[in-house]
């Protein structure tokens, strides 16, 4: 099976390469048809961004970010300079065409036909009577090749004056607290530099220089080439601090679909028990989207976290499960700064992690969501805790979203938590077996367990059915090293080498006496 | 020149071996499970050797060159190199096998699974072979009306189930890679266009709860539209997801 690996590398861009020579002689410039454009966009566009273009369709309350309103003209991801009303054709293309990872726009390309895409453009121009060419274009220079130097002078730039930093954190996870809004009133926030697959148009350091360069228009994201900017750079320095953020990438969280397994190594000695020691540093993280809750009932579409790296060990004893999540906030109930940046309604941030309350031993597991009246489920949840209580582990047995029992006892069950710099990480241990054996999972080594999770940003008003979630993955405790394969390996050598000894010594005699 | 048998044996299996990868694994990016490309491969391997002994002649012609190696006595060095490759060789293949898998367990899917005949849907018992979409007529009696039943549906769509099939329908919402299994993919020609209108209003009004038995792994996260959505609702939804992606629903009608 994995003779295919190095095919499927090679492969794809062989078959790219061979598309793009085939298609690179029809790039197409003519004008676009209105007429058409308009039947286009009442049947692939209308839906989100509305009948006038003002981005007020049926699911634009549910959507975040919502639908642009096309009626202003005015265009987040344009490459014309700040001071350009325009943007230029091709932005508008790529919009279309490539779509705009992390919201519901998806790309085009696939559905509709190049010429059908600048059909749609040009109706889309109408909406706010957008005419003629722009008048000037963004003097990018010579681009910087990124390098270690220039990443350093990148970061000095980013951190100077808190020039970007003020907003998106020292870290740039987005995580400074400031509460920031777009011209139409709705919150918006900083992005977290270092999930490059939520840029809405790609962490390329042109991209990244572009958005420097021009802001992005609507929002609070500055121009940093406005010469009355108090924190204006050059083209060269923009390009340092494009290279700086194109590295702040945290590829060793990117999530991988194949990966479902949450691998735990067993160690000898004590488990870490601070989320902070560097021993877990060394335990492989698994990544998984979280996606908002709407499943159950109260559905909810604006989850905060995205994204959760999920690390385990374990001892003859205990088992540790150490999750790290990035949280633009710190959620503290009773905090006045946190209650300047939440939401109408603050809570504690929370994380859950959710277990059958049995291993399976079929293939059929509980509900995902919080289990079901047959196959109950474990929850152990951990909060945050509020200027008056200390953080909480509790555990809940759960038979559905709407059916969970706190329990009184924790059953050694333990959690730690820490926050910094927009992220938190706590670490969950519990012994492998426990006493209350008809309601608590009890783990073994080598079987595949189910695990879930659960999360709550409480400074985005969410508490109770307002979370964020996964679907089922596993958790192995990894048996340790056995002697048996290498005696078997030993067992079979000998056994065929002996066979086949046999076999040609009685072939030669056979064949001398004939 | 002419392949000696033997060598055309083992360029037929090898193709039929990186056949099977290229097809499953490059081409339709569906991974081949280990299991069963060894059951595959088993069957081409009793084929090509039923194939290749299927008279006499080519079966002497088939072993020779394996019994020269056993007996000749001028191949000697040869055979003590194959000797000694061949249990070393199945010694490290039974190592590489007896290792622990840490991959997750398959989990055979059935996506769509046989519909009961009946089922219990917003507190009714229904007949599911008899139900109808009570607006599919209109689509010739009244394609006015019709139209807009489909345009309300498309709200439908989009307020409720865009975030994980997509708004162009193709199983790729926001929330898609967040699901496992992933969600449907209505363009494609093997989901809907395969279906029922009475099968399609079944899976949305119980959801993934309301699965059947055999419908394993019982995993899906299809919310149970029934609490959610009014009756009618699910009916024009589904008008818009034939209209959207130009399927037509099947019907006892054509068969």
């Amino acid at each position: 099976m994995m003779a295919g690996a190095w095919l499927k590398k090679i492969l794809p861009p062989v078959l790219a390469a061979g598309l793009l020579a085939l298609s690179a002689g029809s790039v197409q410039s003519a004008p676009g048809d209105e007429e058409k454009g308009e039947a286009i966009y009442a049947k692939r566009c209308l839906q989100c961004h509305g009948e006038d273009g003002d981005g007020l369709g049926p699911a634009a309350e549910r959507l975040n970010p919502p639908p642009r309103d096309f009626t202003f003209g005015l265009y987040k991801f344009k490459t014309t300079p700040f001071d350009e009303d325009l943007p230029n054709d091709g932005d508008l293309f790529r919009m279309v065409s490539d779509g705009m990872p992390g919201t519901a726009m998806p790309g085009w390309s696939d559905l509709l036909s190049e010429q059908d895409m600048w059909d749609v453009i040009a109706y889309i121009k109408i909406f706010a009577e957008l005419e003629g060419a722009p008048e000037t274009q963004l003097d990018t220079g010579a681009q910087v090749a990124t390098s270690a130097e220039s990443i350093a002078a990148g970061k000095t730039l980013f951190h100077a004056d808190d020039r970007c930093s003020e907003c998106h954190g020292a870290e740039g996870k987005g995580d400074a607290v400031k509460k920031l809004k777009n011209d139409n009133g709705e919150r918006t926030w900083p992005r977290n530099l270092t999930k490059p697959w939520t840029f809405r148009a790609s962490n390329d350091p042109k991209d990244i220089f572009t958005r420097i360069s021009v802001g992005i228009p609507t929002t609070q994201m500055p121009s940093f080439a406005d010469p009355k900017s108090k924190k204006k750079l050059s083209i060269e320095e923009r390009w340092h601090v494009a290279n700086y953020v194109a590295s702040l990438a945290k590829t060793e969280k990117v999530v991988r679909p194949a990966n479902t397994v949450i691998q735990a190594a067993r160690v000898e000695g004590e488990i870490p028990a601070s989320p902070n020691d560097p021993a877990w540093d060394k335990a492989p993280p698994s990544t998984f989207f979280m996606v908002p809750q709407i499943v159950g009932e109260e559905r909810f579409f604006m989850a905060a976290n995205d994204t959760i790296s999920v690390r385990a060990l374990f001892n003859g004893e205990k088992v540790a499960i150490h999750l790290e999540w990035d949280d633009r906030t710190k959620s503290i109930p009773g905090d006045d700064k946190a209650k300047s940046i939440a939401d109408e309604e603050l809570a504690e941030d929370a994380i859950a992690v959710q277990f059958p309350a049995v291993i399976p031993t079929g293939m059929e597991k509980p509900y995902f969501l919080m289990g079901d009246a047959a196959k109950p489920v474990n929850l152990w949840r951990w909060s945050s805790g509020t200027t008056e209580e200390p953080e909480s582990i509790a555990i809940l047995d759960a038979k559905g979203i709407d059916g969970q029992v706190t329990r009184d006892e924790q059953g050694g069950l333990a959690a730690k938590g820490s926050y910094k710099d927009g992220t938190w990480r706590v670490v969950m241990t519990r012994p492998l077996v426990t006493e209350a054996e008809d309601q608590d999972l009890q783990f073994e080594e080598g079987r595949f367990i189910p695990i879930a999770f659960f999360a709550w940003d409480g400074s985005n008003s969410e508490a109770g059915t307002r979370h964020a979630m996964t679907t089922w993955y596993w958790l192995l405790l990894k048996p340790s090293a056995s002697a048996r394969p290498i005696m078997a390996a030993i067992a079979v050598t000998l056994l065929l080498g002996a066979i086949l000894i046999w076999w040609g010594r009685g072939a030669r005699a056979q064949r001398r006496e004939g | 020149m002419r392949i000696p048998k033997l060598l055309q044996a083992v360029l037929v299996l090898a193709g039929v071996y990186f056949g099977f990868i290229v097809v499953f694994d490059v081409i339709l990016d569906a991974v081949i499970p280990s299991s069963l490309l060894v059951m595959y491969m088993f069957f081409v391997t009793a084929g090509v050797f039923m194939v290749f002994t299927y008279d006499e002649e080519g079966t002497r012609e088939l072993v020779a060159p394996i019994k020269a190696l056993v007996e000749d006595p001028s191949k000697r060095v040869w055979r003590n190199i194959v000797f000694v490759i061949v249990p070393l060789a199945a010694g490290a293949g039974t190592y590489v096998q007896m290792q622990p898998s840490f991959e997750a367990p398959l989990e055979l899917r059935t996506i769509h699974p046989a519909p009961p005949s009946t089922a219990k849907i917003y507190g009714k018992r229904v007949n599911l072979l008899k139900l109808e979409n009570p607006f599919r007529k209109l689509e010739k009696e009244d394609p006015e009306q019709f139209r807009e039943l489909v345009e309300e549906g498309a709200a439908v769509y989009i307020e409720n189930c865009q975030y994980c099939h997509g708004d162009k329908l193709d199983g790729n919402g926001p929330y898609a890679a967040g699901l496992n299994p992933t969600p449907l993919n209505f363009q494609d020609v093997g989901t809907i266009a395969q279906l029922q209108e009475s099968y399609l209003f079944w899976r949305i009004a119980t959801g993934g709860p309301g699965l059947p038995k055999e419908a394993a792994p019982w995993i899906s996260s299809m919310p149970v539209w029934q609490n959610f959505l009014k009756e009618d609702e699910i009916w024009k939804t589904i008008l818009f997801l034939y209209d959207y992606t130009g399927h037509s629903p099947r019907s006892w009608g054509h068969e």
